[in-house]
């Protein structure tokens, strides 16, 4: 028996190689993108509206992209609201990827906005694997998933550096102090910002503008 | 959950190295670095190995799997190396913390994100 060496490319360097291609293909066209991620029903479609209508109101154009499994609902909403927006269904996948989201950034019309959100697929634990070339990331979970979701998905949050906590008027109902969660954060990513919003209501939106540099 | 592509991924990576450099004998093992960072169940990665090569030259072929550390580097104080872990806080899981241990600023992820093929364990008395 003997070892041999060999050097096969690293699997995620094209994954890593295609997110650069968008990031350069995002900038060029003068386009801020952010990846939305979070937790299923958490709310990350009403934030995105949310997020939309302040920066509409300052004069910005926003679109989405709205990643799921299956179906067009939340392309239905945004679409609704009056955004540019693209339905990515991923078919089978848990997780969008840069050469999917590469795709969709072919046909979008970029020209059309200024802001674009990306909403991943719902799931905190795949889409950490893969960058997709935004200019930021941002983790929505809510009060209403309990107090531990930090500690069950570490890793997504050690890496996001915006977290959302939503619906935290359902705190008391649910019994759960939205500070477990924030605490959980600051000592997995100590320079993470992190805001409480309650989407519903409008509260904190402008918070999280500002935690995401908009 | 991605463990299947993944596994692919490493058998085209592998398959499309060994019709340039063949080796004779029976590949045994297969050394893979993966990055401590990446969210991969290692179970179900060497599962899907084993399922993905059936049929193939590298049927019984055992996936083993190094894992690779995070490693980060600090643009404030220039520090190259090894992070804090949450267990080491009082946590009762260690999960690397992303920030310069030595000043406690943002750093940047220099390894722990890697999944590759380094070498092969090949018993040249089989075919």
């Amino acid at each position: 028996m003997h070892d041999i060496r060999v050097g096969t490319e690293d699997v995620f360097k094209r994954q890593l190689e295609l997110a650069a291609r968008n990031h350069k293909l995002l900038r060029e066209r003068g386009v801020r993108a952010f990846n939305v991620m979070g937790a299923i029903g958490s709310g990350k479609t009403l934030l995105i509206l949310r997020l939309a209508e302040r920066l509409r109101e300052k004069g910005l154009r926003v679109g989405a992209i709205a990643g799921d499994v299956a179906g067009d609902d939340d392309y239905q909403r945004f679409v609704g609201a009056g955004l540019v927006a693209a339905n990515l269904n991923t078919g089978d996948e848990c997780h969008l990827d840069a050469h999917r989201v590469g795709h969709a950034l072919e046909t979008f019309p970029l020209g059309e906005v200024d802001v674009l959100f990306i909403e991943n697929v719902g799931n905190l634990v795949c889409p950490a694997d893969f960058p997709l070339g935004t200019e930021g990331e941002l983790v929505v979970i809510s009060v209403t998933e309990g107090d531990d979701m930090v500690r069950k998905h570490p890793k997504i949050f050690a890496q996001t550096d915006v977290l959302a906590v939503n619906k935290v008027d359902l705190a008391g109902f649910v019994g759960v102090d939205p500070m477990a969660l924030v605490d959980d954060y600051r000592a997995l990513n100590p320079h993470g910002k992190v805001v409480l919003t309650d989407a519903k209501s409008g509260r904190g939106v402008d918070d999280l503008l500002a935690a995401l540099g908009l | 959950m991605h463990e299947y592509s993944l596994a692919h991924a490493l058998l085209d990576g592998l398959t499309e190295h060994l019709r340039a450099h063949p080796v004779s004998g029976r590949v045994k093992a297969v050394h893979v670095r993966k990055g401590e960072l990446l969210v991969l169940s290692e179970e179900a990665l060497r599962e899907a190995w084993r399922i993905l090569t059936e049929g193939t030259s590298l049927a019984g072929s055992e996936l083993r799997i190094e894992p690779v550390p995070v490693a980060v580097r600090c643009p404030a104080c220039g520090y190259e190396g090894p992070v804090r872990y949450t267990d080491e806080e009082g946590w009762h899981f260690a999960v690397p913390v992303l920030a310069c241990p030595r000043c406690g600023g943002r750093a940047d992820v220099a390894a722990g994100r890697d999944l590759a093929i380094v070498a092969l364990s090949v018993d040249e008395d089989l075919p």
